[in-house]
């Protein structure tokens, strides 16, 4: 264990010291001051644009705003952060292969297996600390503003989200294990949510999908339950750790 | 006793043969000098050793045991420094050893005292800045520290040389001669006058194997000197020596090159006695390992 917790401590000191800490809890910061700060702008906006939409044929009525605004405008931001979350850290294991820094800790003794995991580790522990701090500001701010009970399976709708981030970020894994430059791995994790997106097009795919993660719409307004996102949950959790135990296999195999 | 051993080693890169059978065994407390032109497969080999590359076929063994690809637990018995070593560049040289420290699973207080030891060693000791800020001379330096952290059997450096200036080659030579006391040192480079200052013995790798391998004064000894330089004292007398004997080279101030044997020179030095010709000196040309290594890899 104490060559795992060594690595982890350098990659803690390698997030912190290299600025990408800071980074990361500014996005997440600014999307969840964003979120409640949007729909609270709404009707202000509204009121600003209606005689420019008058005038194009469109009657601007009283907008009315509440959590679900603010709650629509989270999951419709997440995305977002999502993506620049695997940019930041998509060169995690491929700066360690360009710049030979691996080749000393390994030939140190440090075992492969530690190094993914470690790595992997960091990776979904700052996307929780990011998604949770992001999650916490909007929970605050529209509880300030409006009513966070008028959303249905809040925290459930949350944790699906979170759930399919740490899905996306298993392949950024598997694929930093098995490419050589960090632009094929953002390339490659991408191709993978797409198809992810493509195969709920197939009514028999659509319940299994790790995507259906991403739409939370209908469990916010209460038409449907979590029962729906049962089969999703499963896969995304199940292959994410298939993910990562592949990752760890491809690593003992790389030659470096 | 052998500290390393390799046996038939072959490897295979895209279809080009970069080792063909490799047979090499370094003894214990010499400092191995490890001869190649640049792309002739040594640090190939060195990785090998190191249980980063697979090798095609052939075995290797350090302190008895085999390596094996991947995993392998020889690498406690051994210390690396790459030919341009990078670090972790936000890390202090004191806390990059650290680091090295506890992945090998070194106990905490040994640790620190060999640390503070070893970058004393290096001269990095005062040194408080973070390895960004570092010279090509203070990284290869840190390099050492970190390979000799655990106490190696076998110190494997890669032409940790060839990217320095004197003043840094230097230093670098004359750590590693420090650290022949604690380990036994395979040293790759192209650089012969560093194989002749700091190595005990030497291999030559050529067409991937083994072409030559020995002490330094038996590769010396492989070839025998067959060259001798005269120096006269007068002008005229270089002319006069031309003369008589057309194989003599003209060189600097009033010196003359002669190829050709003892019985040659001995020709000349009749001539030379006969006619009275004063000499200011007569010196043998010592076979280099340079005229060795070009003989060599020609």
């Amino acid at each position: 264990m104490k060559p795992l917790f060594a690595f982890m401590k350098k990659e803690i000191m390698e997030t912190a010291r290299t600025g990408k800490l800071v980074i990361l809890v500014l996005l997440f910061a600014l999307f969840g001051v964003m979120n409640p700060a949007i729909a609270k702008l709404t009707p202000w906006m509204m009121e600003m644009l209606s005689d420019s939409l008058a005038e194009s044929g469109l009657s601007v009525a009283n907008v009315q705003v509440d959590a679900m605004t603010s709650w629509g405008q989270f999951f419709k931001n997440i995305p977002i952060a999502l993506i620049a979350f695997v940019l930041i850290f998509s060169d995690s294991f491929t700066k360690e292969y360009r710049s030979g820094t691996l080749l000393l800790a390994l030939t140190k003794g440090l075992p492969r297996d530690k190094v993914v995991l470690a790595k992997t580790v960091l990776l979904f522990s700052l996307w929780t600390l990011g998604y949770g701090l992001c999650f916490s500001i909007t929970y605050g701010y529209t509880a300030y503003f409006w009513d966070n009970g008028i959303a249905q399976h809040l925290f459930s709708a949350a944790v699906m989200w979170w759930l399919f981030g740490v899905w996306v970020i298993s392949f950024l894994v598997l694929f930093s294990s098995l490419l050589q430059n960090n632009t094929s791995v953002i390339l490659c994790t991408g191709g993978m949510v797409l198809l992810a997106y493509v195969l709920r097009v197939i009514p028999k795919s659509k319940t299994y999908s790790p995507a259906l993660l991403m739409n939370v719409n209908s469990l916010l307004s209460g038409v449907e339950g979590t029962k729906v996102y049962g089969g999703a949950v499963l896969v995304a959790a199940v292959s994410a750790v298939i993910f990562v135990a592949l990752s760890v296999l491809n690593m003992n195999k790389r030659q470096v | 006793m052998e500290i390393l051993t390799i046996e038939n080693l072959k490897k295979n890169f895209g279809g080009k043969e970069v080792l063909r059978g490799l047979d090499l065994s370094v003894p214990e407390h010499s400092i191995f000098g490890f001869i190649g032109r640049n792309g002739v497969g040594k640090t190939t080999t060195m990785k090998a050793i190191l249980g980063l590359l697979k090798p095609d076929s052939g075995q290797i063994h350090v302190c008895g045991e085999k390596v094996c690809f991947g995993q392998t637990r020889t690498n406690r018995h051994i210390g690396y420094l790459p030919d341009v070593p990078e670090f972790y560049t936000y890390m202090t040289s004191l806390e990059y050893l650290r680091f090295c420290g506890e992945i090998s699973g070194m106990d905490k207080e040994d640790l620190a005292t060999r640390s503070n030891e070893l970058l004393e060693l290096v001269g990095l000791g005062r040194e408080r800045r973070r390895i960004k800020g570092f010279s090509r001379g203070m990284k290869q330096r840190l390099g050492i520290a970190q390979a000799l952290l655990n106490r190696p059997k076998l110190l494997i450096c890669d032409e940790p040389t060839s990217a320095l200036d004197p003043v840094g080659r230097k230093e670098i030579l004359d750590i590693l001669l420090t650290a022949k006391e604690q380990t036994t040192i395979l040293f790759s480079t192209h650089i012969l006058s560093d194989v002749e200052r700091i190595c005990t013995e030497a291999a030559f790798l050529n067409d991937g194997k083994i072409a030559m391998r020995g002490t330094i004064e038996e590769l010396r000894g492989m070839r025998p000197s067959d060259g001798f330089i005269i120096e006269t004292e007068q002008k005229e007398d270089v002319g006069r020596l031309i003369k008589a004997f057309s194989d003599l080279k003209t060189g600097e101030h009033n010196t003359l090159t002669l190829h050709g044997g003892k019985e040659r020179f001995f020709r000349i030095m009749q001539y030379v006695a006969e006619n009275r010709i004063p000499i200011q000196r007569i010196e043998r040309i010592e076979p280099t390992l340079e005229t060795l290594f070009l003989e060599v890899t020609r």
